[in-house]
């Protein structure tokens, strides 16, 4: 949002509203997103009775999931709400209470048009496949175009010598953990490192062999991890999946070769590499055979963030900022 | 096999467990508990119920999950559905009450990302939507019985909730309690919490039958009663709710006396009932005992029972019924005396077994070590019981295996035979959860200390009391009363040795330890647990000494612990034997404790005896049966300070003629005679039943 708010700040007057709910209540704002507030000089409005605007965007409606009202009214030509959560799990149950959260806009809300907008395949897959189940969303179209993450990271080349050494990072639930059965396929004892940033639920079951090395959520700076690994491999659980899944560009962006489960790996259009976790050992094992398929491998990644740049951010996403593409479409 | 999961670790959440685990064991499911839901100091009564269920961390074999999630999963819970590393195949379900859609959604998700499988949900909103507590978490479910399951014969079980404060709140309730507890129609018993139990017991109506709040399960309690009032402020809780569920659905009649009506007000099927406990006889007699069986009835056929019913339940979750254990062509007669160094309950026991008459079926035992060799010699099979050691952690811990292993042994139906004077957890559990023919024989000759009516109050789950009287009347005393008790003649080996086997069996003496003797003293004091009788036994071995033509023998049971400063006399032998009364018939003089078994042993084959009675809190009175015997003059009695005493007996007896005064004494003492074969009947018409 931080990042996306820079780009919005050059498209129009922007202001910015949070919400108290019973889902993140007394949760403090992100430093990120603090800190682009006081660079655009923006001043964030909490609760406000009415939001109003030409174009309201409400990121995440899934936070509403706890509430029963909205605290204010909503005013727009066009209210989009991307859709940071997926929908649907990969298992087919059902996310959080997507017609509840949607309701509660779509009764708060004065509006023109109402669109969902997905952020990526996956996510968008997961929303077509919610509406085949439950049916539509009553007062609500979905945006043609993914709502993606602005990935404005600094690149970091690859290393020239890369060697077994694995990574992975995330927050700590156990929705971002694969069965025991894949960690160990992931993270092998011939490996020369297995380092496992936000472990905490794995430090508390004891689930850990002796050649891992498990550190707690915030335990170490990213930047620190990501120095000690070559290749980061994450997968979740199987019934859970990423909508997004901006760890794996972090890990592109800092010069890694990332790893992961196809669905995953389809949001960044081939600069993931998709595996069977029973594969990770033999695709690791190539790469550190050959150092220039490595850093081929992880340039091309890099390259393929571009996709996910504030500048392309601003060629898709822009028109809708401004709301010209609501008139395109509604021509 | 179901494994139950707890969606937090906290004592309330383990209950609602235990509950549930109970509800779908009646079903007949093997249902696993993992002891990684065990994350606070479990109480007494959670040990044994959550015992049969317990299984170490990732050893149940699972074939289904069932998490209880109203209250959330917690980290703990998903731990545990982590560290299962289920087949994709095992469905898992979530069980809770989720007033949203959304509730159900995180609940389900929780346990999904933990357990690698996608969980069915059960809302207990849908299906009860006017629960007995809003706030449960078991989901309070029971057997529909096709017809009301109260006894008909007979007065009506009546079980009444009310907890310290109700009572306190009147005085008239107490003595209103008492007068119902004395109506020909009604078995009263009281279910309280701890402070009204203790407030019961400490007044004038203490012998009244009171239930604490979690002293057995819901489902166990349902079984024993007909008729359940509950006064107080509310539904005091789940247990009592699932009580009430229980009853129900057994067609069983459950009033609601609480002052907000409680349980009416969810559309519970119970009548309506006065709140104030003094007025509520009037009520029992005249509109409830008359109608109790249709009451029943209707309860049973109510559309709000159809929720609470567990085969709802089991068509949510395809819960395949398990196949009927195959039943036993007989019941079984299990006796379980208890014991500890000594083997006087367990002898009793034999010759009550040796007794029953024949096509009854066989005894066998449960017993504790030191009996098991001695019942095996004499041909039953014996399962070895758990004694308590210091080596257990906790008091009760070798109890908790013995429950398990009769819950193991036993089957509904079968009898279970206890001796002893203090009727454990295990044994009270077992008879009323497995719904046992129960028989307790007990011998009477308590000291005063032992007599209070919480040591008598487990009595109520045994269908049969079997008294073995003493030989001398003024001995026995009747502790409780009623068409369950049943008094019989001593039980004892009332076997005489002739001449000849005497003979035989001092010539063997003879032989064993080479060497002739004219004389022959047997000491057999009994020792170890109950109290140190080394002073006694080294003077009398000293005494011996002397005494060329005298082979003194110390008698101990098998197992015993023998002090080795007794093995350092040439006129005394220590010996490890069953057969001491054999041994002791054979004898000129016989020093002897006074516990049951030894005493009648003696007063019937008549020898000549100096009892010097054991003292232990948790024994019987032996030095009033030692006495009642000095004062007839068939026995001498010395009390174990007596040392100088005992030296001036033991010479009376060898030296001069008291030996034959107290056996002609004996030849002329008129004896009741023994018990052995009505106690026996009375088993036997107890399987029958």
């Amino acid at each position: 949002m931080a990042a996306e708010l820079k780009v919005a700040k050059t498209l129009g007057r922007v202001t910015v509203h949070a919400l108290t709910t019973g889902m993140f209540s007394r949760r403090p704002v992100a430093a990120q997103l603090q800190d682009a507030l006081s660079t655009l000089d923006i001043e964030l409005i909490w609760d406000a009775p009415v939001i109003s605007g030409d174009v309201v965007v409400v990121h995440n409606p899934s936070c509403l999931r706890f509430d029963t009202k909205l605290p204010g009214k909503i005013i727009a030509r066009h209210l989009i709400a991307v859709e940071h959560e997926n929908f649907l799990q990969p298992t087919g149950q059902e996310a959080y209470d997507v017609r509840a959260c949607h309701d509660l806009l779509l009764h708060g809300s004065l509006a023109l048009r109402r669109s969902l907008a997905p952020i990526s395949d996956w996510n968008r897959r997961s929303i077509d496949g919610w509406s085949n189940t439950f049916g539509q969303l009553d007062g609500w179209d979905k945006l043609g175009l993914d709502w993606f993450n602005i990935c404005d990271l600094p690149l970091t080349p690859p290393t020239d010598v890369p060697g077994d050494r694995r990574g992975r990072h995330s927050r700590p639930g156990f929705d971002k953990f694969p069965p025991p059965e894949t960690m160990a396929h992931c993270f092998p004892e011939h490996a020369d490192h297995n380092l496992i940033l936000g472990a905490d639920a794995l430090i508390a079951a004891d689930e850990a062999p002796q050649h891992w090395t498990l550190v707690p959520f915030r335990g170490m700076a990213v930047e620190d991890y990501l120095r000690q690994i070559d290749f980061m491999v994450y997968y979740t659980a199987p019934t859970f999946r990423e909508s997004f899944g901006r760890v794996l560009a972090e890990g592109i962006a800092a010069g890694k070769l990332v790893i992961s489960d196809a669905e995953t790996a389809s949001t960044f259009g081939g600069a993931v590499i998709a595996a069977d976790p029973r594969e990770v050992n033999q695709v690791i094992a190539r790469y550190v055979a050959d150092p220039a398929s490595y850093q081929r491998a992880v340039r091309t990644a890099q390259a393929v963030l571009a996709a996910f740049s504030p500048e392309a951010f601003q060629d898709q996403i822009g028109p809708y900022l401004t709301g010209q593409a609501a008139l395109d479409d509604a021509a | 096999m179901i494994l139950l999961c707890a969606g937090k670790t906290s004592e309330r959440d383990f209950d609602a467990l235990l509950l549930f685990a109970r509800t779908l064991a009646d079903q007949g499911h093997q249902v696993a508990i993992d002891e990684s839901s065990v994350g606070f100091e479990l109480r007494k009564h959670h040990k044994y119920e959550a015992a049969p269920f317990l299984c170490a961390q990732g050893e149940a074999d699972v074939t289904r999950v069932i998490v209880l999630s109203s209250d959330g999963v917690s980290e703990d819970a998903q731990l545990l559905l982590r560290s299962l590393q289920l087949d994709p195949a095992v469905p898992v379900h979530v069980i809770g009450r989720f007033p949203t859609h959304q509730d159900g959604l995180t609940a389900m998700n929780r346990v999904a990302f933990a357990s690698g499988s996608p969980p069915e949900l059960v809302n207990l909103s849908e299906t009860q939507p006017n629960p007995l507590l809003d706030t449960a978490i078991c989901p309070m479910l029971t057997e529909l019985a096709a017809e009301p399951t109260q006894t008909e014969a007979g007065p009506a079980a009546t079980l009444l909730y009310l907890n310290q404060e109700t009572l306190e709140a009147d005085p008239n309730i107490l003595p209103a309690l008492g007068a119902l507890s004395h109506h020909a129609d009604i078995a009263l018993h009281i279910l309280t919490n701890a402070q009204g139990k203790d407030l019961i017991r400490r007044s004038t109506y203490s012998t009244l039958s009171v239930f604490a709040y979690a002293e057995l399960p819901p489902a166990t309690l349902a079984g024993m009663v007909d008729i359940l009032a509950v006064f107080g402020s509310n539904v005091p809780g789940e247990r009592v709710a699932q009580l009430a569920v229980n009853m129900m659905g057994a067609g069983k009649v459950v009033i609601d006396c609480t002052d907000n009506s409680a349980f009416e007000a969810t559309g519970a099927p119970v009548i309506r009932g006065h709140p104030e406990p003094a007025s509520f006889e009037n009520y029992l007699i005249s509109a409830i005992l008359p109608n109790r069986i249709e009451i029943g009835r209707r309860a049973q056929l109510s559309d709000w029972m159809k929720g609470h019913g567990f085969s709802d339940l089991a068509m949510r979750l395809r819960l395949e019924t398990p196949k009927d254990t195959p039943k036993l062509s007989k019941a079984q007669t299990l006796f379980f005396p208890t014991n500890g160094n000594g083997l006087g309950h367990a002898q009793r026991c034999a010759l009550v077994a040796e007794a029953l008459p024949k096509g009854a079926a066989p005894g066998a035992f449960a017993a504790f070590p030191s009996c098991v060799d001695m019942l095996q010699s004499r041909g039953f099979p014996t399962l070895p019981m758990a004694q308590r050691t210091a080596q257990h952690s906790g008091e009760y811990a070798n109890d908790l295996l013995n429950y398990l292993r009769l819950r193991q042994t036993l089957r509904s139906g079968d009898q279970l035979v206890f001796d002893g004077g203090y009727v454990f957890d295990s044994v009270y559990r077992a008879i009323s959860e497995l719904n046992l023919s129960a028989t307790w024989i007990r011998r009477g000759l308590w000291q005063a200390t032992q007599v209070h009516p919480t040591a008598l109050e487990r009595e109520r789950v045994f269908d049969r009391v079997i008294v073995p009287q003493e030989a001398f009347p003024e001995l026995n005393r009747s502790y409780s009363g009623g068409e369950k008790l049943h008094p019989v003649g001593p039980i004892v080996n009332a076997g005489k040795l002739d001449s000849k086997a005497k003979t035989d069996i001092r010539a063997g003496l003879a032989s064993t330890f080479k060497r002739e003797s004219s004389k022959l003293v047997v000491t057999m004091l009994g020792g170890g647990m109950a109290s140190d009788r080394a002073s006694q036994l080294q003077m009398l071995s000293a005494l011996m000494e002397t005494r060329e033509d005298t082979l003194h023998l110390i008698v101990a049971w098998p197992n015993a612990v023998i002090n080795s400063g007794l093995y350092a006399w040439k006129n005394t032998e220590v010996v490890s034997t069953k057969y001491a009364a054999r041994l002791a018939q054979a004898a000129d003089l016989v020093i002897s404790a006074a516990g049951y078994n030894s005493f009648h042993e003696m007063l019937y084959a008549q020898v000549p005896t100096i009892f010097v009675p054991q003292h232990a809190p948790y024994l019987d009175d032996q030095e009033a049966r030692a006495r009642a015997a000095a004062d007839r003059d068939v026995a001498t009695l010395v009390l174990d300070h007596e040392l100088l005493l005992l030296e001036r007996e033991v010479a009376a007896h060898l030296d001069g003629d008291k030996a034959g005064t107290i056996r002609a004494a004996l030849t002329k003492l008129a004896l009741p005679d023994p018990g052995n074969t009505d106690a026996a009947r009375i088993i036997a018409e107890g399987n029958l039943s």
